[in-house]
């Protein structure tokens, strides 16, 4: 390096380099200024100079400087590798390989610069090239470890687990007898287990085991030992040692849910779906009724057979369970018990049992059959169940009735009022569930997760000013909401993103969404620097789940929903043209406002010509003097104005849409979302792959019948072809129709009455066919009312003792008023049908039931009001009257079609 | 009804959630991956009936110090689900293995001089004991207890395995994980 220069410059120069490491930047710069002067065009010099400029943040002269480097000296492998260090730094990882291996071909045995081509390639699952670098490192230096093992893993990943064996075992030959020292135990145990999972994963069960105990002196992570031994056990088929292993496991933690599966696996008493036979309930039973004796203190051996036993041992076996929950006063019990509504039966008989127990205790103080008094706090316990039971069922009025009566016998128990919101929140009214979630929060200001709860409210109830406000409560400085972008704090993004949208604020909603996905970024940006990390540290098994973990990243809840949301942003932004939506915006502004923004967007066009690297803009005013980066960067776009700039939509629709595609692709909202999308792009054929993926995953489901026949619809009445690939389109379409099995000979019409023929007692499907009928025909617009209003609401079936619950969903009720309010656009239909469902439903604020809190006479009315005379959400979008069910929002942006 | 078991790399975005809903102290993502990558027997999760995490456990071991010893980073469970004894059975199963594994002789660990109940927990339930007050510890300018608790340390190792006396305190963390950590410090918002 710096070899053209004389011996002075030369020396300056490997200042420069020492400088860069030590980070010493304004150091090297000097230095590299003085040779500078002399050689203005050493390349080298120059690379250095940019890679030290890039570190204090002056990207655009980096990569000019860098640039220009190269070009002077195209031949120097210092020079190529600088260039790949800088792309590096901006994830431009695909143009740092290439730099790297341009200077590789330079001087191909460089072991920096191999070790830096590894770290990408891992990074990229480029895996064959991953293997070839790292075998490459392991013939230049045999003699170190993490070469041995940097090769080994690359074969794994690569799909080579028995190569990644033998790999692991030449190393071992390399080994002393007495080996590991003792500081390296920990790291001899990870690689001996990394190896016995590598031979269980190439299926070499038995010689995993033989490893396995081999080396069971030298594996000092017992716990791991034994978990190993006995997934190998069972898949050997030695279930009788299986078995006591699993016994000796559980002894060690009796609540550990995996063991009493290992165990029943053994047994042959498991089963995927929870169905038995009553012999082996029989066997179950038996097998938990010596595991409890064993294991006294474990709620587990009491729990697990709630799923499997049946009827009257179940009812028995259930209030010998709940009796000491309620008189302990776990307030999770409701929860831990809510998987039980999903069996048939199970719900009605936990009524039964827990209100005849109400009533004990209410009239004798006691459990049934028992004398022993309980405390007074079993009687407010049991009422908090009940509550959570009903609300469950759909009977609202009957858990506000409990849930009230509790609170009246102690009014001191903050979980009553988190119940009660959320009791609220299901029947409909947010703002009140927001009032409540207050309450519970100001009983006991030091508890966070009260706060989160109630900020979560807040924000459902769209009041985010508020939420806000209550938020930042648990930070210092008062810069809680960065903080919490900092913190990665995905839930907040999402329900913030969620009521700005419903709100209209497509800028701030989509903000929010973008948030979470550049979350999810930053977390696969983070696996980088444990690539060489772990291979120090030797945890392997850990790393490679990690790499499997990052994967399968964007399949995790918050992604898919965030996504999903995100397109629903850009559907809407291209359904309402850019012009309007802006001039829409502007005029709720005041004037002065208005100035101001138009002055923005002048000066924001002249910074994007300015700014022509991309990350100049933001981190720019985040250099300070000494050129660390310790100023966060100020967002240029704090409210997404920039982002609903878009000038396609669509286009970046699809980025995310590709996303759910390969890491949901068996969402239903996936598809229906690439219909949407394609429909809109006019990529027929894509839309309907899209129809038929919506068919074969749930063809009853509403949605997917609006689609189908929106499709044929639209691509039938388009006007006949002309251009060849119209013709193409055509003539798939023409052959594909016949194997749309709702379609065969039929036409839209009918297979949309057939639709109907099949879900007659629906509210749901019946609302489908209702507008798919206008669709299809306008003039058909009264029957369609008709088929609507012609629903009928039947009693549940429930054999409940108190009040009735009805079939229909609160959010299915208010999906039809608005199919009535602004498809079918009946507004007195509507209006009769809100009236109709508010009987139903009196809490729901969009229905304006009796009980809501936008009546006159609500206490939460007054709440409100309080609330947002001091922190009114002072929003340029204004309130919009919705607040029920976010899924409404969504759902009312359907096809243009 | 609640499952305790050593975490995994797919449990840490609940453990993240979980943290954010519970505590003013949070962490992010790389520092999760941090842990479970260097000491992956030092986390435990509490997971529902519905799968849900509903508490956690971040531990890991120091080796600034000549003792090896543990450290508790972050301990949560939700408020819903309190009263089921989760918190004890985390830390037991953390500091278990930090006894077993890495032959801790102590686990320390920090709480809010406000924090009434945590502090009985580590107390009276766990065994801590007072070690040193750090002065304004907490951004928001609040005292931490330094707590500790004693472990019986070399002892379990050569259990069973007679020719093995190996001790390795002091080596229990290899040197280079001060790197990672360093860059990933700035990662809490503590």
């Amino acid at each position: 390096m710096g070899a053209s220069l004389p011996p002075k410059e030369a020396n300056l120069f490997k200042l420069i380099v020492k400088s860069y490491e030590t980070k010493q930047y304004k150091k090297g710069l000097k230095a590299a200024d003085a040779i500078l002067k002399k050689f203005p065009d050493h390349g080298e010099t120059l690379s250095m100079k940019g890679l030290t400029l890039n570190c204090m943040d002056r990207k655009t002269e980096a990569y000019e400087l860098v640039r220009l480097g190269v070009k002077n000296d195209i031949k120097s492998h210092v020079c190529w590798h600088v260039l790949g260090l800088l792309y590096r730094s901006d994830r431009e990882y695909r143009e740092a390989i290439k730099c790297y291996r341009n200077a590789l071909r330079i001087d191909p045995d460089n072991l920096e610069i191999l070790r830096d081509l590894s770290l990408l390639q891992a990074q990229m699952r480029d895996l064959s090239g991953f293997v070839e670098t790292r075998q490459q490192l392991l013939t230049l230096k045999p003699n170190h470890r993490m070469n041995w093992i940097g090769f080994a893993v690359s074969q794994h990943l690569n799909a080579n687990a028995s190569k990644a064996v033998e790999i692991l075992e030449a190393f071992e030959g390399t080994l002393e007898d007495d080996y590991p020292p003792e500081n390296e135990l920990i790291e001899h145990t990870e690689m001996i287990l990394y190896k016995v999972s590598l031979l269980e994963e190439s299926g070499s069960f038995d010689k995993a085991l033989k490893e396995l105990y081999k080396k069971e002196p030298k594996i000092v992570d017992k716990l791991s030992f034994k978990e190993q031994e006995v997934s190998l056990l069972a898949k050997l088929g030695q279930l009788e040692e299986a078995k006591k292993l699993y016994r000796v496991l559980l002894s060690m933690n009796p609540d550990n849910y995996r063991y009493y599966e290992g165990l029943q696996k053994c047994l042959e008493l498991y089963s995927e779906s929870g169905q038995y036979s009553s012999d082996q309930i029989e066997k179950l039973n038996a097998l938990y009724q010596s595991l409890s004796e064993q294991y006294t203190r474990s709620s587990a051996v009491k729990r697990i057979p709630l799923d499997f036993l049946r009827d009257e041992s179940f009812k028995e076996a259930l209030a010998k369970y709940i009796k000491p929950l309620l008189t302990k006063g776990v307030p999770s019990l409701f929860s831990d018990l809510s998987s039980l509504y999903d069996h048939p039966g199970k719900p009605d008989i936990l009524e039964q049992l827990v209100v005849e127990m109400e009533h004990s205790i209410r009239t004798t103080g006691s459990y049934p059959g028992s004398d022993v008094k309980e405390p007074p706090s079993t009687l407010l316990w049991t009422l908090f169940f009940l509550a959570q039971h009903y609300d469950k069922r759909g009977q609202y009025d009957v858990a506000l009735g409990k849930i009230d009566e509790a609170i009246a016998h102690t009014p001191t128990v903050i979980d009553l009022y988190s119940v009660k919101s959320r009791i609220m929140k299901h029947a409909g009214d947010l703002t009140a569930a927001a009032a409540l979630a207050d309450e519970a929060r100001c009983m006991d200001l030091a508890d966070r997760y009260i706060n989160s709860e109630c900020v979560k409210r807040m924000l459902q109830a769209d009041q985010v000013t508020l939420a806000e406000k209550t938020a930042v409560l648990f930070t210092k400085e008062g810069d809680q909401l960065n903080n919490l972008h900092d913190m990665q704090c995905m839930w907040y993004d999402l329900a913030s993103g969620d009521s700005y949208f419903r709100q209209g604020d497509l800028g701030r909603a989509l903000k929010k969404f973008l948030a979470v996905e550049k979350h999810y970024s930053d977390i696969s940006e983070d696996q980088f620097d444990f690539h060489s990390y772990c291979l120090r540290k030797m945890t392997l098994r850990s790393y490679v789940d990690m790499l499997k973990f990052q994967d399968r990243l964007h399949s995790f809840p918050y992604f898919h929903k965030a996504a999903i949301r995100a397109i629903r942003c850009y559907l809407k932004l291209h359904d309402s043209p850019k012009s309007t939506a802006e001039e829409d915006e502007m005029s709720k502004l005041a004037p002065a406002q208005k100035k101001k923004i138009k002055k923005q967007k002048k000066a924001e066009a002249r910074a994007k010509k300015e700014a022509e690297s991309k990350s100049e803009e933001s981190t720019a005013s985040g250099v300070s003097k000494s050129g660390k980066r310790n100023v966060k960067p100020v967002d240029p776009d704090p409210h997404g104005q920039k982002l609903i700039q878009v000038e396609e939509p669509m286009t970046e629709a699809s980025k995310y849409l590709r996303l759910l595609q390969k890491h949901s692709p068996n969402s239903l909202e996936t598809h229906l979302l690439s219909f949407e999308v394609n429909m809109r792009k006019q990529k027929f054929l894509l839309a309907f792959q899209a129809v038929k993926q919506l068919l074969k995953l749930d063809a009853e489901n509403p949605d997917s019948h609006r689609s189908l026949v929106k499709f044929f619809l639209q691509t039938e009445s388009m006007s006949s072809p002309t251009t060849e690939a119209e013709k193409l389109r055509w003539s798939v379409l023409e052959a594909e129709r016949p194997s749309i099995s709702q379609l065969q000979n039929k036409s839209l019409m009918e297979a949309n009455k057939e639709f109907l023929g099949r879900h007659e007692d629906s509210l749901v499907h019946r609302a489908a066919y209702a507008e798919m009928l206008y669709v299809l025909d306008p003039s058909k617009k009264t029957e369609a009312v008709k088929i609507i209003e012609d629903s009928t609401n039947k009693a549940a079936q429930t054999n409940g003792a108190v009040g009735p619950a009805t079939e229909w969903k609160l959010k299915d009720c208010i999906a039809v008023h608005k199919l009535l309010d602004t498809v079918l656009a009946d507004s007195e239909a509507a209006s009769r049908w809100k009236s109709r469902c508010a009987e139903y439903f009196p809490c729901s604020t969009h229905l304006e039931g009796k009980l809501s809190s936008v009546m006159p006479d609500s206490v939460y009315n007054s709440t409100r009001k309080s609330n947002e005379n001091g922190d009114a959400p002072n929003h340029p979008m204004g309130q919009t009257e919705l607040s029920d069910g976010q899924v409404e929002a969504f759902k009312s942006l359907s096809v243009s079609a | 009804m609640v499952c305790i078991r050593r975490a995994t790399v797919d449990d840490l975005l609940a453990m993240q959630a979980c943290n954010l809903m519970c505590l003013p102290e949070n962490y992010q993502m790389k520092y999760y991956l941090y842990h479970i990558l260097s000491w992956p027997q030092l986390l435990y999760v509490a997971e529902d009936y519905n799968g849900r995490i509903v508490g956690y456990v971040l531990a890991k071991m120091e080796e600034e110090s000549n003792e090896c010893h543990g450290h508790i980073t972050s301990l949560a469970v939700l408020r819903t689900h309190r009263k089921l004894g989760l918190a004890t059975k985390l830390m037991t199963a953390a500091q278990a293995a930090m006894e077993q594994v890495y032959e801790a002789e102590y686990v320390s660990l920090h709480v809010r001089r406000s924090n009434r109940a945590a502090f009985n927990l580590y107390t009276e339930t766990l065994g801590y004991k007072i070690n040193d007050v750090e002065a304004k510890y907490y951004a928001d300018g609040e005292d931490a207890y330094d707590m500790r608790k004693n472990l019986k340390g070399k002892q379990n190792h050569s259990h069973g395995h007679g020719h093995h006396h190996h001790q390795h305190g002091g080596g229990c963390c290899s040197g280079d994980a001060k790197a990672v950590e360093t860059s990933h410090a700035q990662a809490s918002s503590k």
